[in-house]
């Protein structure tokens, strides 16, 4: 029943229930009948909320009344019947899961903590409310520059006493070396505030955002997957599009490099990070290179992607790692997050690195009661939106106040520092601790007061979730994103809203990650569409740096190519020996020839089988299990399917996202995985078929989809070695001693099988099976793609389009090893091999080609992944003087 | 008094470095009471690139690069610096700790940065309850500031052992603590995170000791060594040393490189290396007075 249950997981059918565009305009009597029906259905979907909704309400007045900028919405969402609504609220987060938007990719998107949904209901902001909004955080983010800038510079705010000294010097994330470095543009080219309404309605700023885009890629992610479902509610509204805004980020990159052929790279922690789907989102739809910091190197004062090609200039860097992380020379020993020498890197050219090094600090929440008087003295203007109300621990009048009054005190980190959306920890409760917990906490803010913050707990206003019998208010919090473009700061016209659970929560902590989108309402003209995703003809050039292949992604994609292939071959396996034997061929043959490989694949070291293996009397339904989840195995189909989805995913960015989705199939705990190592035998088949068909899918767009550049070199070079290496195994197996022709023929049968070479060779020789037709067409044959020698051939190919970094002129290694496997194959002479009965001379040219394939693949990552052989390491000194 | 500082470090490597960038603090720093009357620091081989630099704390940094293949890398600083003695302090003359804690962290106009710098934890300086209640020993209320740092120095000298083989570089204070013993580092970030639980404000020094011989034998060439102390701030005085691996206040025969924070600051060579694999050093040290 399980295998059932994969059933629809299968890609759904797009929503095709669009409405014509205009429908709203159309003749002024079905107006009046539409909008009489909708204004129904209206009261369906809204029959319920009135009661339960917040002090604030987004969607209802005071007066219960709809507010208008949500009409447009409601009645687009009331004309799909009920159980489309319903359709499409699961539609949305099945794309949502296949897509991946988890914090931690490696985790089941399904598990609790780790689900990522989009509610079909956005949050919607009327034109002039946004205006509001959009002034206020600018005027925000000059703000944080202009503190930034003293901060890292003269220092003024403190020797006047409008920030405390020691609110800076105890922040880990004020960094001292990059003291002085001072980018013209300011040190924020990317920022985000969380805010939300309190019992007024009133916005308060609840969290900035200053170290990192802080989950620009999540809010994207989410319109572009609202979009897949709900285009159609989207148009209906007139929202502004985000695709503008990114344009505008890219081209305001652009600039800051000076340079009309930038190499821009977006730097992340790499995929074990929690926020990696939101930077390999980011870098993709930026066309930015996705690089972790072992894949720069600084020389000569400058920093250098290392390439196949060799070190190549970067010349900006977009930092999604913490700033303290970003140069083990500088700042945290040990922390390998950036190139050594980045700091220094950056006094030469202030603008390399965006946001700014250091920048965290400005993202204190302790820095919150002090705004207001820091923007009266550096701009003479009152601060617009008020933060929410917080006190300062580190004040020593503070920490008197908030020892008296803690009950109705939330007690926080000030420094935590995480962009993450909902990654905020929580508060702790005054008026909850046990008398022992309040002791601790007590103490804790009398040692380290300058570390915490308490607040006084706002409330929080409500807007519409769906659910299937109508809408509910959801308290919530909402953030906004703010980054440098080509025409100065600007606010993105959208966001990331997330539901909060209010008795709780001070910010963006979220323990169910309901989001949803943010919608923009505009009354002007709607540009058209421009998506990213199709490069126009000014962003093109930024896109062609995609073809630089850092010489990690080349070892990633190599090895993804030999995952894909080896599980495919251990799928085609297992399928040749449970499929139902064919009529006309001798079944106990060919589940001998079964038996053969499905044994030695089991074995780590792939050792032909004993002759007691292939007598055993155990069922071969069990011999294939054994192989596919066996604990002691190695090599296993279940070990495989881990491993490729895992290096499947350190190579995400470079994945479309419809692979993705098949690929999402493979991932460890997802249901067929769990069918196929729980399925009682008799499913298996069944099982393998979906995974096959699965595989040639992922494999399919790859071959159709991917530019052929070098990385393409690699990913097939991957595929073809390992295929190389699993028909050779085999054949080496099935023939490794005479045979009566029967059992011969049930083998040759078998091999032509998994090899998927059967229809080939009956249309091409009309005859049973016999070994040195099918040795020709298996190892000789270059047109055959599953032949030996087509394998070598392409390696070949692919191995001569390579750059060559051997300049004394001499053939490299792995070119002089394929020339000598590919001579030794062409030389074989099939007639004499299949003649010789005791198989020695088949045996030993099969085993001399296994011996130099993993030769091979040594040659190759030596030349092309390990640039520099290892990585960089830290050397110390230690005082250690006589008493 | 007159002292000519060697201090050579050399490493050798079992495999050629590819690259290698460090970070140096082993130029002397303008202090009070303290004259430079000459400095040069070598390296061999020559590094591609070499910076010099002031650093946010006011210390004189040397950056380099090393881009060629290399198995042994020397960085040797020498120095020609005069030292006087501070005059005369009365540490009962100083202000209560509390009220020197107060002045420090209360945000006003006029803020003295060069003092609230040093008021709060850092890495190896981190402040725990123990540590706390340690300090809290030497401070009771209404002290004065400078004679409660000197009886906290003096009982870290009396609690704890001097031995190297009981910490090594990332040993954390607490550990320290715990097991009373370590090195002049150890001693000195404990001193640190002590007084500055308090909220005082108190800084790492980095420099060099002279010391001698036993009556009788001959100085050995490369035998001083590197050495650790702490200075404390009080508005009388301003910065006062205090050497709590020795017990005493420095008078003449500490000198000093450099000062911040704590040991990460200012740690004399510090470096990365491509390739290399092993490496052993060797440093030497001799402070020789001159005359």
């Amino acid at each position: 029943m399980l295998v059932r249950g994969t059933a629809k997981h299968y890609p759904a059918a797009q929503p095709r229930a669009r409405p014509a565009r205009n429908a709203h305009l159309s003749g002024h009597r079905s107006m009046n009948f539409e909008a009489r029906l909708s204004h129904q259905l209206d009261r369906g979907l809204i029959a319920n909320y009135a009661e339960t909704r917040g002090a604030h309400d987004e969607l209802l007045d005071a007066a219960g009344n709809v507010r208008p900028h949500w009409q447009p919405f409601l009645d687009a969402l009331a004309k799909l019947p009920a159980a489309e609504q319903a359709n499409r609220a699961d539609l949305l987060n099945r794309r949502v899961r296949e897509m991946g938007i988890a914090h931690d990719i490696f985790a089941d998107p399904a598990a609790p903590g780790k689900r990522w949904e989009v509610d079909l209901v956005p949050l919607i902001i009327a034109r002039e409310e946004w205006h509001r909004l959009e002034k206020a955080i600018l005027q925000r983010t000059r703000l944080m520059n202009a503190i930034l800038a003293d901060l890292y510079g003269e220092q003024r705010l403190l020797r006047d006493g409008l920030i405390p000294s020691s609110l800076l010097f105890s922040d880990p994330a004020f960094l001292p070396p990059c003291h002085g470095i001072q980018p013209t543009t300011g040190h924020l080219q990317f920022y985000a505030v969380d805010l939300a309404r309190d019992l007024n309605g009133s916005w308060r700023i609840i969290d900035n955002h200053t170290e990192t885009p802080a989950g620009v890629g999540y809010a994207l992610a989410n319109r572009v997957v609202h979009t897949q479902v709900a285009g159609d509610l989207f148009e209906a509204c007139n929202s502004l599009r985000l695709a503008p805004f990114f344009q505008s980020v890219q081209a305001g990159l652009a600039v800051l490099t000076g340079r009309r052929d930038p190499r821009i790279a977006l730097l992340t922690p790499g995929p074990l990070h929690d926020d990696y789907f939101s930077h390999a989102y980011l870098a993709r739809y930026l066309g930015y290179l996705l690089v972790e910091g072992s894949d720069l190197r600084m020389a000569g004062d400058q920093i250098f992607l290392k390439t196949l090609e060799g070190l190549q200039r970067v010349d900006l860097i977009v930092r999604c790692i913490d700033g303290r992380q970003s140069d083990p020379l500088e700042l945290d020993a040990g922390r390998y997050g950036g190139p050594p020498g980045l700091v220094q890197a950056c006094r030469k050219v202030p603008q390399l690195v965006r946001n700014a090094l250091g920048s965290a600090v400005a993202q204190n929440r302790g820095l919150a009661p002090y705004l207001p008087a820091i923007c009266r003295k550096v701009f003479g203007e009152d601060l617009l939106i008020s933060d929410t109300p917080r006190r300062w621990l580190g004040d020593a009048a503070n920490r008197r106040y908030v020892i008296d009054h803690l009950d109705r005190m939330v007690i926080r980190p000030a420094q935590e520092g995480t962009g993450r959306p909902g990654g905020a920890q929580y508060g702790q409760l005054g008026s909850s601790l046990t008398e022992s917990q309040r002791r601790t906490l007590l103490d804790e803010i009398e040692l380290h007061g300058e570390m915490l913050v308490a607040e006084e707990r706002i409330g929080f206003g409500t807007t519409p979730a769906f659910s299937p019998r109508g809408l509910v208010p959801q308290p919530f919090a909402v953030r906004l994103f703010v980054a440098g473009t080509s025409d100065g700061l600007s606010v993105m016209p959208g966001g990331l809203a997330m539901a909060i659970v209010p008795n709780l929560a001070v910010a963006l902590s979220a323990p169910e990650p309901r989001t949803r989108d943010v919608w923009i309402i505009t009354d002007g003209e709607v540009p058209p569409h421009r998506s990213l995703w199709q490069p126009t003809i000014e962003t093109a050039r930024v896109q062609r740096s995609q073809r630089v292949i850092q010489s990690r992604v080349a070892d990633d994609l190599f090895w993804l190519g030999r995952y894909a292939e080896r599980a495919d071959w251990t799928m085609r396996v297992l399928r040749s020996a449970l499929q139902p034997l064919r009529g006309d061929n001798a079944p106990a043959q060919v589940e001998s020839a079964a038996r053969a490989c499905l044994a030695a694949l089991a074995t780590e070291e792939h050792a032909p089988p004993t002759q007691s293996e292939m007598e055993s009397a155990s069922p071969i339904e069990s011999m294939a299990h054994h192989l596919v989840a066996s604990k002691d195995g190695r090599r296993t189909l279940d070990d495989t399917l881990d491993k490729l989805y895992r290096v499947a995913n350190l190579t995400r960015d470079r994945l479309s996202l419809e692979a993705w989705r098949v690929l999402s199939h493979f991932r460890p705990g997802a249901d067929w995985r769990r069918a196929l190592v729980d399925s009682p035998p008799e499913a298996l088949l069944e099982l393998i078929e979906d995974g096959l068909g699965w595989l040639a899918a992922f494999n399919g767009l790859f071959h159709e989809n991917m530019t052929r550049n070098k990385g393409w070199s690699f990913l097939d070079m991957g595929r073809r070695i390992e295929r190389a290496g699993n028909m050779s195994e085999a054949i080496l197996w099935l023939f490794s001693e005479p045979l009566p022709r029967e059992d011969e023929a049930g083998r040759l049968f078998y091999l032509l099988e998994v090899a998927d070479s059967f229809i080939t060779y009956r249309s091409r020789y009309r005859l049973d099976p016999m070994l040195a037709l099918v040795l020709d067409l298996l190892l000789l044959d270059e047109t055959n793609p599953r032949s030996l020698a087509y394998q070598l051939a392409n390696i070949s190919q692919h191995l001569g389009t390579l750059p060559q970094a051997n300049p004394s002129g001499g053939l490299s290694d792995e070119r002089r090893l394929i020339l000598s496997m590919l001579s030794s194959i062409r030389k074989f002479d099939v007639e004499a091999l299949a003649k010789d009965a005791t198989r020695s001379d088949l045996q030993g040219a099969l085993r001399k080609q296994l011996r130099l394939l993993p030769q091979l693949t040594t040659a190759i990552e030596r030349h092309y992944f390990n640039l520099l052989e290892e990585q960089p390491h830290r050397v110390h000194t230690r005082l250690e003087p006589k008493p | 008094m007159m002292y000519d500082v060697s201090h050579r470090t050399v490493y050798r490597y079992s495999t050629p470095v590819v690259q290698s960038q460090h970070i140096v603090h082993m130029s002397p720093r303008p202090v009070d009471r303290q004259r430079i009357r000459g400095h040069v620091l070598s390296i061999e081989p020559s590094p591609t690139i070499r910076t010099e630099r002031i650093d946010y704390f006011g210390n004189r940094v040397v950056l380099f690069d090393i881009e060629q293949e290399h198995r042994e890398l020397i960085v040797h600083a020498r120095s020609t610096i005069g030292v006087t003695a501070p005059g005369a302090i009365d540490f009962s003359a100083t202000t209560p700790w509390d009220e020197v804690a107060h002045r420090i962290s209360s945000p006003r106009a006029g803020t003295d940065i060069e003092v609230a710098r040093y008021a709060c934890a850092s890495r190896h300086t981190r402040t725990t309850h123990d540590i706390a209640a340690y300090a809290r020993k030497s401070f009771p209320a209404g002290r004065p500031v400078l004679q409660g740092a000197w009886d906290l120095v003096e009982r870290i000298y009396d609690d704890f052992t001097f031995d190297p083989t009981a910490t090594d570089i990332s040993t954390p204070v607490t550990q320290v603590l715990a097991q009373r013993r370590g090195v002049c580092q150890d001693f000195s970030h404990l001193a640190l995170a002590c007084l500055r639980s308090l909220r005082l404000s108190a800084r790492y020094v980095s420099g060099y000791i002279l010391t001698r011989p036993p009556v009788g034998t001959p100085r050995l060439a490369g035998a001083d060594a590197s050495h650790a102390w702490i200075s404390v701030w009080s508005p009388e005085y301003g910065w006062v040393d205090f050497d709590p691996t020795n017990g005493l206040t420095p008078k003449d025969e500490h000198i000093t490189i450099a000062y911040a924070r704590d040991y990460d600051d200012v740690s004399p060579i510090g470096g990365i290396l491509l390739g290399g694999n092993e490496h052993s050093v060797h440093v030497g040290v001799d402070v020789i007075p001159q005359g």
